[in-house]
């Protein structure tokens, strides 16, 4: 955490920059990483938790190892977006915004990712999986090391 | 600049709001984001107008007056989306009774049931009759609701002290975010999570307590709804009038509005436009004043101490009884002790008796240990002409501020919110205190420095500053002395012992040397023993820079006892001295008005207690007469800048207790004194402008100025030795947290979690090799005595450091500032 805040200035403008860099390299920001980023950029935690909370972006609990986005956006949607939920959540055995118990899995849901035409889209660790029929087998593809 | 808000033709001036023009011109434009203590925010858009010549709808809160506008506030078209607006922001609210078509023969026939779970309307609502929100429905005229309301179901919360927050009733309009940021600069509330989610609230659903709230009630007082309500009013009917008075509880002097109900007190608020406070106080002035007023502990009656019981009798009886003790003894050998904490009047009057009436040389009156005493002291030595006066307005205005021995936000709030907006515009603060405080986070920067070095850390500034070159002070008397006093300073020796190292110092420095500066000296430079230093290398420092030394006191009167002394041909005693002469037993009787340490040495053959609370020493006395708080006379104080400023009568006198000026001139008279004729505070008027000519011409009284000059520094600096015996530094946190007997933590519940005298700050990792608990117990030793608290583990206190509320009603008079102690665990 002391190495990264080194990365920058003493500034309240660099807060989103270091929210971004803490996420990436913990999956997620702790309740110990705001107050060092509040003593850092000498502002208070309840300031730093209300731009945690706006953006999506950021996450406030430990993420698992492959991160799977469902779209649902409204064409997603109608082809069947909410049933490729269904089954990635039961498959899981977790509900959307959770994680597997065994940190492997975190299964989001997000309002649309502008690539309509290939709906239905699960985005996994960013790798974009286009007229996904079934949820069983991408999990599969990525439950290696489980 | 002229312009037209509705075809009235109006004349501005200066850079304005829309909005701010129009109030000013009785124009009501519905709004309720805006306040006027806040920054524009244009969160609800109900301010919108027409400006001709402009698409769309301009927020007139956000939007400046330029000269020829043509605006219009209240068109069909605005009216319309005003109220579909409106409807918008009622979706949240419940609305029920807001829109209910029997609203008025419900208002009229029915009272509030307040005492409810849950608030689904207006009726059930606390905060019915005093409601932004409701006057906002009123003007926008809004009769139906179209979209389908939510009510959020979120749980109340009750875990703070003071006050309760029900968001389900909350519009975010963001007041209280803003007040808490803007004004106060705390954060401790802020918007979480966003759209249909979004609520007010703290970093991960703490408590207020919890992150960093001072309760200081300015998000309670700007709520436009029931959301944020306090407590103490919550059941209680709605005020049927109000009355100004002075709070007591620190030096700032700030206006109060209290509520009252048939007579009763129910709660105070700070005053819109109170002259120190513009409508801001503290948790003290906030939430305090009822329950120091109303207190279980007051003395109702008088007492005698019979067959070791107090016994109550009849203001005859005891007025009869404390003359004619009196008169049993020679005059010196009464201590009299009045107290910086009552008021000009009760001060003079005091005075005189303890003079003409006990005839007794042994009058205290103050602790003399503030940094005005030091200064005042080295007036009378050295010469110098420090002006003791200034106006907190001009803090705002500084470019830099140097603030040092005090937790200014704690110890004069207010002071501490202009040192704010200096920040805000662009001041450099620097912070030299060995604790994390309020300030620290507004720093440019904090110097941590080791308790006690600070004396050092002022000479190693004046030894950088002359290295530098330039600024002040070169043709004054003393610098060349002064100059050769720092020339054998050592500044990397000195920094091992300050802790400060020269990367700091030269940031200072340069700092120090932008211009000006201000340097606030609070309560903390009190030194360990003897003269004090701190206070006289400050000075020569704020020579040095061409700054202005701002000494502060303790107590709210603190200044007119201070003048009382300085224009005194009688000299008084320090409160030390007589408690000294007590201990000694050369003190036969004691009269006292102030409180004094609980000190088992302190037995004298007559105790004369004449207080408000039946606590402290009054619980020894053997003659207890029963005084008035500030609510229930009239009286004038002299704030921390000098300012005069009276207050009156807004409750009857509780029980039987009267005026202390009152108590002390029937004794007079039953000792057959004849000047002592006084019906009302108002007839001692004439003497006290004698006592204390400042009252008459506040400002000129201060500024007579003579000759600067520096003060000769002889003496090298010791530091505070630590030994294996006392391991600990202990440095004293000075915060007026009493009121005459009254120890307010210790009363009131809700304050003590804010801020428990008995608290032993300490570092997390020194709890840990002591094996310390959160709230554990402990006893603190040191060579002059014990203290017995309980643990608060912080990391605002650094390692080898612990911190302690000094009060010295529990303690001994003198202030050992620092103090090596060793802490064990124990009860």
């Amino acid at each position: 955490m002391e190495n990264i805040l080194k990365e920058f200035e003493r500034d309240q403008k660099e807060l989103i920059h270091i929210l971004h860099r803490v996420q990436e390299e913990f999956g997620y920001v702790s309740p110990p990483a705001i107050s060092a980023i509040a003593k850092h950029l000498k502002i208070s935690e309840n300031e730093i938790y209300s731009v945690l909370t706006f953006y999506k972006a950021f996450s406030l609990e430990p993420r698992g190892k492959h991160i799977v986005t469902v779209c649902m956006g409204t064409a997603c949607h109608v082809r069947g977006a909410p049933r490729l939920v269904d089954d990635a959540s039961r498959e899981m055995g977790v509900d959307v915004g959770q994680t597997t118990p065994d940190k492997h899995f975190t299964l989001e849901t997000v309002n649309c990712l502008g690539c309509c035409a290939i709906g239905p889209v699960v985005v996994v660790d960013g790798k974009y999986h286009s007229y996904v029929k079934r949820m069983d087998s991408i999990i599969k593809e990525y439950s290696e090391g489980r | 600049m002229k312009l037209t808000i509705d075809g009235k033709k109006i004349e501005a001036e200066g850079k304005k709001s829309i909005l701010d023009v129009a109030r000013e011109n009785d124009i009501n434009i519905p709004a309720l984001c805006d306040h006027p203590i806040l920054g524009p925010f244009s969160g609800c858009r109900l301010c919108i107008v027409e400006i001709q010549g402009r698409r769309g709808f301009a927020p007139s809160c956000s939007t400046y007056a330029e000269d020829g506008m043509e605006v219009k506030s209240d068109t069909p078209q605005l009216r319309k989306t005003r109220k579909e607006i409106l409807g918008l922001i009622l979706t949240e609210h419940p609305d029920a009774c807001l829109i209910c078509t029997e609203k008025q023969s419900c208002d009229e026939f029915k009272s509030t049931i307040r005492k409810v779970g849950e608030v689904t309307g207006c009726v059930l609502c606390s905060n019915n009759g005093r409601c932004d929100l409701q006057d906002v429905v009123e003007a926008v005229q809004i009769d139906k609701v179209d979209f389908p309301s939510v009510y959020r179901d979120l749980e109340v919360k009750k875990n703070d002290p003071f006050f309760d927050r029900n968001y389900n009733l909350c519009i975010l309009c963001g007041r209280c975010v803003r007040v808490c940021h803007e004004l106060r600069g705390a954060s401790t509330v802020h918007f979480v999570d966003r759209g249909p989610e979004a609520v007010i609230g703290t970093a991960l659903d703490r408590t207020l307590h919890e992150s960093g709230c001072q309760f200081c009630g300015a998000c309670v007082d700007v709520c436009p709804t029931g959301a944020l309500t306090e407590r103490a009013v919550k059941y209680e009917p709605l005020p049927d009038g109000t009355a100004k008075i002075l709070c007591p509880l620190c030096g700032m002097g700030c206006e109060l509005d209290v509520m009252l109900s048939n007579g009763r007190m129910l709660s105070a608020k700070p005053a819109e436009k109170g002259t120190v406070n513009q409508g801001q106080a503290c948790v003290k002035g906030r939430f305090l004043i009822k329950d120091v007023v109303i207190s279980p502990r007051r003395i109702l009656q008088p007492m005698i101490r019979r067959r070791k019981e107090l016994e109550e009798v009849s203001w005859e009886e005891a007025l009869d009884f404390v003359a004619q003790k009196i008169k049993t003894y020679k005059g010196n050998e009464i201590g009299f002790i009045t107290s910086p904490q009552l008021s000009c009047e009760d001060n003079v009057v005091a005075e005189k008796f303890a003079q003409e009436v006990v005839k007794t040389r042994n009058v205290g009156m103050s602790t003399g240990f503030t940094p005005l005493d030091s200064l005042w002291h080295l007036e009378q030595k050295n010469g110098i002409s420090p002006s003791f006066h200034f106006n907190k307005e001009d803090i705002a205005r500084a470019k830099v501020i140097f603030l040092t021995g005090t937790d200014l936000a704690l110890s004069h709030p207010m002071l501490w919110l202009e040192v704010l907006k200096a920040v805000r515009n662009g001041a450099r603060l620097l912070v030299a205190s060995p604790f994390e405080i309020a300030g620290s986070r507004y720093a440019s920067s904090w110097l941590p420095i080791k308790p006690g070095s600070e004396d050092l850390l002022y000479r190693c500034l004046s030894k950088m500053i002359l290295k530098e070159g330039e600024v002040g002070g070169h043709d004054l008397e003393g610098y060349e002395s002064f100059r050769r006093s720092l020339e054998k300073l050592n500044l990397s020796e000195a920094a091992e012992v300050t802790g400060i190292d020269e990367k700091s110092l030269r940031r200072a420095t340069e700092m120090l040397m932008r211009g000006k500066p201000y340097f606030i000296a609070g309560m903390g430079l009190t030194p360990s023993s003897g003269e004090n230093k701190n206070i006289a290398s400050l000075w020569n420092l704020s020579l040095l820079c061409k700054g202005k030394l701002i000494p502060l006191g303790l107590e709210n009167n603190q200044r007119c006892i201070f003048e009382m002394q300085r224009n005194n041909s009688r000299k008084t005693k320090l409160l030390s001295q007589i408690l000294q002469a007590v201990r000694e037993g050369q003190i036969k009787a004691l009269y006292t008005i102030g409180p004094i340490p609980l000190d088992k040495k302190i037995k004298t053959e007559l105790l004369i207690v004449q207080d408000s609370y039946l606590s402290g020493i009054a619980e020894r006395a053997d003659v207890v007469l029963p005084a008035t708080t500030f609510a229930e006379t009239d009286g004038t104080f002299v704030n921390v800048e000098g300012r005069t400023q009276s207050y009156s009568r807004v409750i009857q006198p509780i029980g039987e207790s009267k005026p202390d000026w009152w108590i002390l001139s029937q004794l007079a008279k039953k000792r057959g004194k004849k000047n002592f004729a006084y019906k009302k505070s108002q007839d001692i008027l004439k003497e006290m402008k004698k006592r204390i000519p400042s009252l008459k011409k506040p400002s000129s009284a201060h500024t007579k100025r003579g000759k600067q000059k520096f003060v000769p520094l002889r003496a090298r600096y010791h530091g505070t030795k630590i030994g294996k015996k006392f391991p600990f530094i202990l440095s004293s946190d000075y915060s007026l947290d009493t009121y005459r007997n009254l120890v307010l933590s210790s009363e009131i519940k809700g304050f003590e979690m804010v801020r428990n005298a008995r608290w032993i700050m300490i570092n997390p990792e020194d709890a840990k090799t002591l094996k310390l608990e959160e709230g554990e117990g402990i006893i603190m030793e040191s060579s002059v005595g014990k203290k017995k608290g309980v643990a608060k583990i912080t990391e605002a206190v650094p390692q080898g450091t612990v911190r302690a509320s000094f009060l010295w009603i529990e303690g001994t008079e003198e202030a050992f500032n620092p103090l090596p102690v060793r802490i064990k665990r124990g009860k």
